[in-house]
Protein backbone atom coordinates (compact mmCIF):
# COMPACT_ATOMS: atom_id res chain seq x y z
CA UNK A 1 0.00 0.00 0.00
CA UNK A 2 1.63 3.47 -1.00
CA UNK A 3 1.66 5.56 1.44
CA UNK A 4 0.28 9.40 1.11
CA UNK A 5 2.59 11.47 3.52
CA UNK A 6 0.19 14.82 2.43
CA UNK A 7 -2.71 13.06 3.79
CA UNK A 8 -2.11 10.17 6.32
CA UNK A 9 -3.80 10.92 9.72
CA UNK A 10 -2.03 10.85 12.84
CA UNK A 11 -3.43 7.29 14.03
CA UNK A 12 -2.17 6.29 10.39
CA UNK A 13 1.13 7.35 10.74
CA UNK A 14 1.66 6.03 14.39
CA UNK A 15 0.53 2.34 12.49
CA UNK A 16 2.49 2.88 9.83
CA UNK A 17 5.97 3.85 12.04
CA UNK A 18 5.24 1.42 14.79
CA UNK A 19 4.71 -1.86 12.30
CA UNK A 20 7.80 -0.66 9.96
CA UNK A 21 10.04 -0.50 12.97
CA UNK A 22 8.63 -3.61 14.39
CA UNK A 23 9.10 -5.48 11.24
CA UNK A 24 12.96 -4.06 11.97
CA UNK A 25 12.76 -5.22 15.29
CA UNK A 26 12.32 -2.36 17.55
CA UNK A 27 9.43 -1.97 19.73
CA UNK A 28 7.93 1.42 20.19
CA UNK A 29 5.34 3.11 22.57
CA UNK A 30 3.36 5.81 21.71
CA UNK A 31 2.84 8.66 24.69
CA UNK A 32 2.02 12.18 24.64
CA UNK A 33 -0.43 13.80 22.75
CA UNK A 34 -0.65 12.17 19.40
CA UNK A 35 -2.77 9.09 21.89
CA UNK A 36 -5.07 12.16 22.65
CA UNK A 37 -5.56 12.64 18.83
CA UNK A 38 -6.28 9.22 18.82
CA UNK A 39 -8.45 8.60 21.74
CA UNK A 40 -10.75 12.10 21.41
CA UNK A 41 -11.15 10.79 17.23
CA UNK A 42 -9.19 13.77 16.29
CA UNK A 43 -10.92 16.69 18.55
CA UNK A 44 -7.94 18.00 19.27
CA UNK A 45 -4.68 17.07 16.91
CA UNK A 46 -1.25 16.63 17.96
CA UNK A 47 1.13 17.40 15.47
CA UNK A 48 4.35 15.12 17.32
CA UNK A 49 4.52 11.69 17.28
CA UNK A 50 6.37 10.79 20.45
CA UNK A 51 7.64 7.14 20.84
CA UNK A 52 9.10 5.89 23.59
CA UNK A 53 12.00 3.02 22.36
CA UNK A 54 14.79 1.45 24.13
CA UNK A 55 16.20 1.19 21.06
CA UNK A 56 19.46 3.59 20.12
CA UNK A 57 18.96 6.23 17.46
CA UNK A 58 21.52 4.72 15.25
CA UNK A 59 19.54 1.67 14.69
CA UNK A 60 16.42 4.16 13.61
CA UNK A 61 18.37 6.52 11.20
CA UNK A 62 18.68 4.38 8.44
CA UNK A 63 14.96 2.70 8.90
CA UNK A 64 13.31 6.22 9.09
CA UNK A 65 15.31 7.87 6.26
CA UNK A 66 13.79 4.89 4.14
CA UNK A 67 10.15 6.49 5.21
CA UNK A 68 11.83 9.81 4.17
CA UNK A 69 11.81 11.21 7.39
CA UNK A 70 15.26 12.72 8.08
CA UNK A 71 16.80 13.95 11.44
CA UNK A 72 16.25 17.41 12.16
CA UNK A 73 17.05 17.61 15.87
CA UNK A 74 18.15 15.38 18.80
CA UNK A 75 15.52 13.09 18.11
CA UNK A 76 13.53 14.83 16.15
CA UNK A 77 12.33 13.53 12.74
CA UNK A 78 10.98 15.08 9.95
CA UNK A 79 9.36 14.39 6.38
CA UNK A 80 8.64 17.26 3.99
CA UNK A 81 5.62 15.85 2.87
CA UNK A 82 3.72 15.00 6.12
CA UNK A 83 2.83 17.87 8.73
CA UNK A 84 3.93 15.22 11.79
CA UNK A 85 7.31 15.52 13.26
CA UNK A 86 8.21 12.19 15.12
CA UNK A 87 9.89 12.65 17.99
CA UNK A 88 12.07 9.62 20.46
CA UNK A 89 11.99 11.10 24.00
CA UNK A 90 14.51 9.34 26.61
CA UNK A 91 13.05 6.18 28.40
CA UNK A 92 11.81 5.13 30.74
CA UNK A 93 7.79 5.87 30.33
CA UNK A 94 6.67 7.30 33.61
CA UNK A 95 4.18 9.60 34.58
CA UNK A 96 4.67 11.61 37.82
CA UNK A 97 6.86 9.20 39.73
CA UNK A 98 4.74 6.05 38.64
CA UNK A 99 6.75 3.92 36.24
CA UNK A 100 4.01 3.27 33.20
CA UNK A 101 3.43 -0.57 33.38
CA UNK A 102 0.71 -1.33 31.02
CA UNK A 103 -0.05 -0.47 27.20
CA UNK A 104 -3.22 -0.95 24.75
CA UNK A 105 -2.83 -1.88 21.60
CA UNK A 106 -4.52 -0.65 18.77
CA UNK A 107 -5.14 -2.67 15.22
CA UNK A 108 -5.70 -0.89 11.96
CA UNK A 109 -5.25 -1.56 8.77
CA UNK A 110 -1.79 -0.28 8.60
CA UNK A 111 -0.66 -2.30 11.90
CA UNK A 112 -0.66 -2.42 15.33
CA UNK A 113 0.26 0.55 17.39
CA UNK A 114 1.10 0.27 21.43
CA UNK A 115 0.21 3.21 23.31
CA UNK A 116 -0.84 4.58 26.95
CA UNK A 117 -4.31 3.03 27.92
CA UNK A 118 -7.04 5.53 27.99
CA UNK A 119 -6.22 6.16 31.99
CA UNK A 120 -2.58 6.57 31.76
CA UNK A 121 -3.49 9.51 28.32
CA UNK A 122 -5.53 11.08 31.40
CA UNK A 123 -2.94 10.93 33.97
CA UNK A 124 -0.39 11.68 31.07
CA UNK A 125 -2.23 15.08 30.09
CA UNK A 126 -3.31 15.86 34.39
CA UNK A 127 0.48 15.89 35.28
CA UNK A 128 1.20 18.54 32.66
CA UNK A 129 -1.84 20.42 34.36
CA UNK A 130 -0.81 19.60 37.72
CA UNK A 131 3.35 20.64 37.12
CA UNK A 132 2.80 23.66 34.40
CA UNK A 133 -0.98 24.58 34.85
CA UNK A 134 -1.44 23.79 30.85
CA UNK A 135 -5.26 24.46 30.28
CA UNK A 136 -4.90 23.03 27.24
CA UNK A 137 -3.44 19.67 28.86
CA UNK A 138 -6.51 19.91 30.99
CA UNK A 139 -9.14 20.16 28.58
CA UNK A 140 -7.41 17.44 26.59
CA UNK A 141 -7.88 14.99 29.35
CA UNK A 142 -11.33 15.46 29.32
CA UNK A 143 -11.90 14.85 25.78
CA UNK A 144 -10.00 11.57 26.46
CA UNK A 145 -12.53 10.87 29.71
CA UNK A 146 -15.61 11.70 27.26
CA UNK A 147 -14.66 9.13 24.30
CA UNK A 148 -13.29 6.13 26.50
CA UNK A 149 -13.41 4.15 29.36
CA UNK A 150 -10.86 5.16 32.01
CA UNK A 151 -10.73 4.70 35.82
CA UNK A 152 -11.56 7.68 37.48
CA UNK A 153 -10.40 6.10 40.73
CA UNK A 154 -7.29 5.09 39.65
CA UNK A 155 -7.22 8.54 38.39
CA UNK A 156 -8.13 10.20 42.18
CA UNK A 157 -5.81 7.96 43.96
CA UNK A 158 -2.85 9.15 41.63
CA UNK A 159 -4.08 12.75 41.53
CA UNK A 160 -4.37 12.45 45.99
CA UNK A 161 -0.56 10.83 45.88
CA UNK A 162 0.85 13.86 43.67
CA UNK A 163 -0.47 16.37 46.09
CA UNK A 164 -2.75 17.42 43.73
CA UNK A 165 -6.88 16.65 44.68
CA UNK A 166 -7.71 20.14 44.10
CA UNK A 167 -7.17 19.97 40.37
CA UNK A 168 -8.33 16.72 40.06
CA UNK A 169 -11.65 18.42 41.31
CA UNK A 170 -11.48 20.92 38.99
CA UNK A 171 -11.40 17.97 35.89
CA UNK A 172 -14.27 16.41 37.74
CA UNK A 173 -16.21 19.49 37.76
CA UNK A 174 -16.04 20.05 34.07
CA UNK A 175 -16.99 16.43 33.60
CA UNK A 176 -20.13 16.96 35.06
CA UNK A 177 -20.75 20.35 33.82
CA UNK A 178 -20.20 19.15 30.26
CA UNK A 179 -17.77 21.58 29.63
CA UNK B 1 32.19 16.09 43.09
CA UNK B 2 30.08 14.06 40.59
CA UNK B 3 31.75 14.48 37.39
CA UNK B 4 32.39 10.40 37.28
CA UNK B 5 28.68 10.10 37.41
CA UNK B 6 27.44 12.94 35.10
CA UNK B 7 30.60 12.61 32.68
CA UNK B 8 31.41 16.40 32.98
CA UNK B 9 32.22 19.27 35.28
CA UNK B 10 30.10 21.58 33.49
CA UNK B 11 26.57 19.20 33.39
CA UNK B 12 27.68 19.82 37.57
CA UNK B 13 27.79 23.03 37.68
CA UNK B 14 24.65 23.38 35.92
CA UNK B 15 22.74 21.40 37.78
CA UNK B 16 24.03 22.86 41.41
CA UNK B 17 23.24 25.96 39.66
CA UNK B 18 19.63 25.21 38.91
CA UNK B 19 18.97 23.34 42.45
CA UNK B 20 20.03 27.01 44.11
CA UNK B 21 18.45 28.90 42.03
CA UNK B 22 15.55 27.22 40.64
CA UNK B 23 15.91 28.11 37.15
CA UNK B 24 18.66 29.38 34.51
CA UNK B 25 19.76 30.68 31.16
CA UNK B 26 22.78 29.74 29.32
CA UNK B 27 24.42 33.43 29.46
CA UNK B 28 23.78 33.91 33.17
CA UNK B 29 25.38 30.38 34.35
CA UNK B 30 27.92 31.06 31.83
CA UNK B 31 28.92 34.68 33.29
CA UNK B 32 28.94 32.71 36.46
CA UNK B 33 31.42 30.26 36.07
CA UNK B 34 33.17 31.47 33.43
CA UNK B 35 32.79 29.14 30.82
CA UNK B 36 31.42 29.67 27.21
CA UNK B 37 27.92 29.86 26.32
CA UNK B 38 28.63 27.17 23.61
CA UNK B 39 29.54 24.69 26.18
CA UNK B 40 27.04 25.81 29.09
CA UNK B 41 24.21 25.22 25.75
CA UNK B 42 26.01 22.02 24.15
CA UNK B 43 25.15 20.17 28.05
CA UNK B 44 21.45 21.88 28.45
CA UNK B 45 20.85 20.29 24.86
CA UNK B 46 22.05 16.85 26.74
CA UNK B 47 19.71 17.09 29.43
CA UNK B 48 16.63 18.57 27.49
CA UNK B 49 17.53 15.65 25.42
CA UNK B 50 17.57 13.53 27.98
CA UNK B 51 14.10 14.65 29.88
CA UNK B 52 15.84 15.72 32.48
CA UNK B 53 15.35 20.19 31.83
CA UNK B 54 12.78 21.16 30.12
CA UNK B 55 13.04 25.53 28.76
CA UNK B 56 10.81 28.24 27.98
CA UNK B 57 11.62 31.31 26.27
CA UNK B 58 10.70 34.21 28.27
CA UNK B 59 11.16 37.11 26.00
CA UNK B 60 14.06 36.30 23.89
CA UNK B 61 16.12 34.61 26.85
CA UNK B 62 15.52 30.45 27.02
CA UNK B 63 14.86 29.86 30.44
CA UNK B 64 15.73 26.51 31.80
CA UNK B 65 14.55 24.42 34.84
CA UNK B 66 14.49 21.16 35.95
CA UNK B 67 11.79 19.09 34.54
CA UNK B 68 8.68 18.49 36.79
CA UNK B 69 7.89 15.48 35.02
CA UNK B 70 11.17 13.75 34.98
CA UNK B 71 10.55 10.66 37.10
CA UNK B 72 14.10 10.51 38.67
CA UNK B 73 13.96 14.07 39.99
CA UNK B 74 13.39 13.39 43.58
CA UNK B 75 16.36 11.43 43.55
CA UNK B 76 18.72 13.35 41.83
CA UNK B 77 18.36 16.27 43.79
CA UNK B 78 18.59 14.69 46.82
CA UNK B 79 22.24 13.66 44.91
CA UNK B 80 22.51 16.98 44.23
CA UNK B 81 21.92 18.22 47.42
CA UNK B 82 23.77 15.83 49.58
CA UNK B 83 27.36 16.81 47.05
CA UNK B 84 26.75 20.32 47.73
CA UNK B 85 27.45 19.59 51.18
CA UNK B 86 30.80 18.79 50.04
CA UNK B 87 31.57 22.29 48.34
CA UNK B 88 33.56 24.36 50.15
CA UNK B 89 32.34 27.95 51.82
CA UNK B 90 34.42 29.67 49.22
CA UNK B 91 32.83 28.06 46.23
CA UNK B 92 29.33 27.84 48.03
CA UNK B 93 29.75 32.01 48.50
CA UNK B 94 31.04 32.54 45.31
CA UNK B 95 28.77 30.59 43.34
CA UNK B 96 25.80 29.65 45.06
CA UNK B 97 24.25 32.60 47.66
CA UNK B 98 23.37 34.83 45.24
CA UNK B 99 20.85 37.14 46.38
CA UNK B 100 17.58 35.92 45.06
CA UNK B 101 14.82 37.72 47.17
CA UNK B 102 13.07 40.53 45.18
CA UNK B 103 14.88 44.20 44.95
CA UNK B 104 12.81 47.01 43.77
CA UNK B 105 14.49 48.70 40.84
CA UNK B 106 16.64 52.15 41.56
CA UNK B 107 18.15 50.19 45.07
CA UNK B 108 21.81 48.74 44.80
CA UNK B 109 22.58 45.13 44.48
Amino acid sequence: MKTVWEKITIRDLAAVISDVLRKNGIEVTLVGGACVSIYARNKYISYDLNFITESSLKELVPILNGLGFKRKDGCLFENPKCKFLIDFPMPPIAIGNEPVLEFNSLRTKHGIIILLTPTDCVKDRLAAYFFWNDRQALEQAVLVVRSNKVNLTKIRKWAESEGEIEKFKILKKKLVAGV
Amino acid sequence: MLKPLLGNVTIEKILFFLETYGQGYPKGISKTFNISVNGIQQQFRRLEDGGIVVSSLEGKTRLYRFNPRYPFLRELRSILNRAMEFLSEKEMAQYYQKRTRPRRPGKLL
